[in-house]
């Protein structure tokens, strides 16, 4: 089943003497479980097109489709309800001045459920005592993967990740990518996962998007 | 940690005179005595006595409430105004923060002297005129401060993640922004203070501000300056007192600058 699918998507910024190109002419399908793969070179239009699928910026062309329906122009805060977002700099994806308890459970709508919380927590390998802490005092590995428990405490059924594994060292990574797979399998998520590491992409994804000067290549 | 711990000493006597000033002070600030006129200090007197016999040492603490409660009173009333327009501005953006930040370039285009004595013509004279034109370009500073950091803040991940959680912009203005402004603005008024004390005092030496016979650093050196050489103590200890307030809050600011940093 295609849960989201993006037409002719195409985002410019203005420039001195012109204008910079973010994407143009973007399509894509992600269906239900699929883990859709983007790459490309610094400048591609990756963190663009996430942006716009994510309803950060609008696109001055172009379309955008949960579950069959569009949801182009609608805010972020309701884009949140199926869709969320896992960025590179875990820790500055966290306000340095509050807790991570709440800040992670600032994705749900209503009162949080604990039992669910401490689920996503045993499952991502995060102990609650964390929950107590700063940002700046927990790891880059910690700090991403409370990002996804963040995510996934919302009820989103697609995760956005944003170069996740970029900022960390290649053991973190490697359990990073192992705790995505599993969280994948057991909640079925749909999962765009960008990258400018091919072959991490090639291993982990079910499809490639190859982006470059911002257009699809492949 | 002892030089932090010697300005906040500092600071928290300060603030102490200004509110225990009726308790400490040993005469009167306005009592005059014909027989004690430009008395040097003395154990009664510990500062003296002025041109009209009144105890300087009584009229410094009570001028201390005086000049703190006014440079106090007229930052908080500048930090809130002025963080709060800088915040949303920030935030917002568009045609509102075009509007504003030119209302605010205005204001800050006002020579805050000439604002006085316009002021001191109309209303009089007095420390509300003084906080007024004081007050009218201050509040300018915190929000240009407040508006470029929020729009720093803004483009943190953190912000990005708390509008996908479907937080509303005044939930994120209230408990993401204004949290991480206070530090940075709370540095600027801290030194704001000093500064303020200067021109407050400024103001009442040019007989703009405070109105004699009211207990004022600043007015206390103008009333005495014509007895500078028969009585350098009348202008000697308000002066020591503007100086070592302004030197108090200016290190205290630094502290939570460093800290900032």
């Amino acid at each position: 089943m295609e849960l989201l699918r993006g037409a002719h998507l195409t985002k410019t910024f203005p420039e001195a003497g012109g204008e910079q190109i973010g994407i143009r002419d973007v399509s894509f399908t992600l269906q239900e479980g699929e883990m859709l793969g983007v790459v490309g070179e610094s400048g591609s239009g990756k963190s663009t097109l996430l942006r716009v699928i994510a309803g950060l910026i609008r696109p001055q062309e172009g379309e955008l489709f949960y579950q069959g329906k569009s949801y182009l122009g609608k805010r972020p805060q309701e884009i949140g309800r199926f869709l969320q977002m896992v960025f590179q700099d875990a820790q500055g994806s966290f306000d340095p001045r509050m807790i991570m308890r709440r800040s992670v459970t600032e994705t749900v709508r209503g009162e949080v459920n604990g039992a669910e919380l401490s689920e996503l927590l045993e499952r991502l390998r995060l102990s609650e005592k964390l929950l107590d802490k700063k940002p700046l005092e927990l790891s880059g590995g910690e700090c991403q993967r409370m990002s996804i428990t963040r995510a996934l405490l919302g009820g989103a059924q697609i995760l956005l990740c944003d170069e996740i594994t970029s900022a960390l060292d290649v053991k973190t990574q490697q359990e990073l990518v192992e705790l995505l797979k599993e969280m994948r399998l057991a909640k079925k998520l749909s999962i765009i996962f960008v990258s400018h590491d091919l072959d991490l992409v090639e291993e982990l994804c079910d499809r490639v998007l190859l982006l470059q000067d911002g257009k699809v290549q492949k | 940690m002892t030089r932090k711990r010697i300005w906040i000493a500092f600071a928290l006597i300060l603030v102490g005179v200004a509110l225990c000033a009726g308790l400490i002070a040993p005469h009167d600030p306005y009592e005059t005595n014909a027989a004690l006129i430009r008395l040097a200090p003395c154990r009664a007197y510990p500062f003296g006595t002025d041109q009209l016999g009144r105890c300087v040492f009584s009229r410094v603490l009570y001028g201390a409430r005086t000049t703190l409660s006014a440079a106090f009173f007229l930052i908080a009333i500048s930090f809130v105004i002025g963080c709060m327009i800088g915040m949303l501005c920030g935030y917002f953006g568009g045609i509102a923060d075009g509007i504003l930040m030119r209302i605010a370039n205005l204001f800050l285009a006002l020579p805050q002297m000439v604002i006085a004595i316009v002021i001191a013509g109309i209303l009089g004279g007095g420390l509300s005129g003084a906080l007024i034109a004081l007050g009218a370009t201050m509040w300018v500073h915190f929000a240009y401060q407040a508006r470029s950091h929020t729009y720093m803040i803004k483009q943190q991940a953190y912000i990005t993640a708390a509008r996908l959680s479907g937080k509303s912009s005044l939930y994120i203005c209230l408990y993401h922004i204004l949290p991480n402004l206070l530090l940075p603005l709370a540095t600027n008024a801290l030194t704001q203070i000093g500064s303020t004390i200067i021109a407050i005092s400024g103001m009442s030496f040019l007989g703009i501000g405070v109105e004699v016979p009211k207990p004022e650093w600043g007015a206390m050196i103008s009333e005495a300056r014509a007895y500078l050489q028969l009585a350098p103590w009348c202008v000697l200890f308000p002066a020591l007192a503007i100086i070592l307030t302004v030197i108090t809050f200016n290190e205290l600011g630094d502290l939570l600058m460093e800290k900032e940093a």
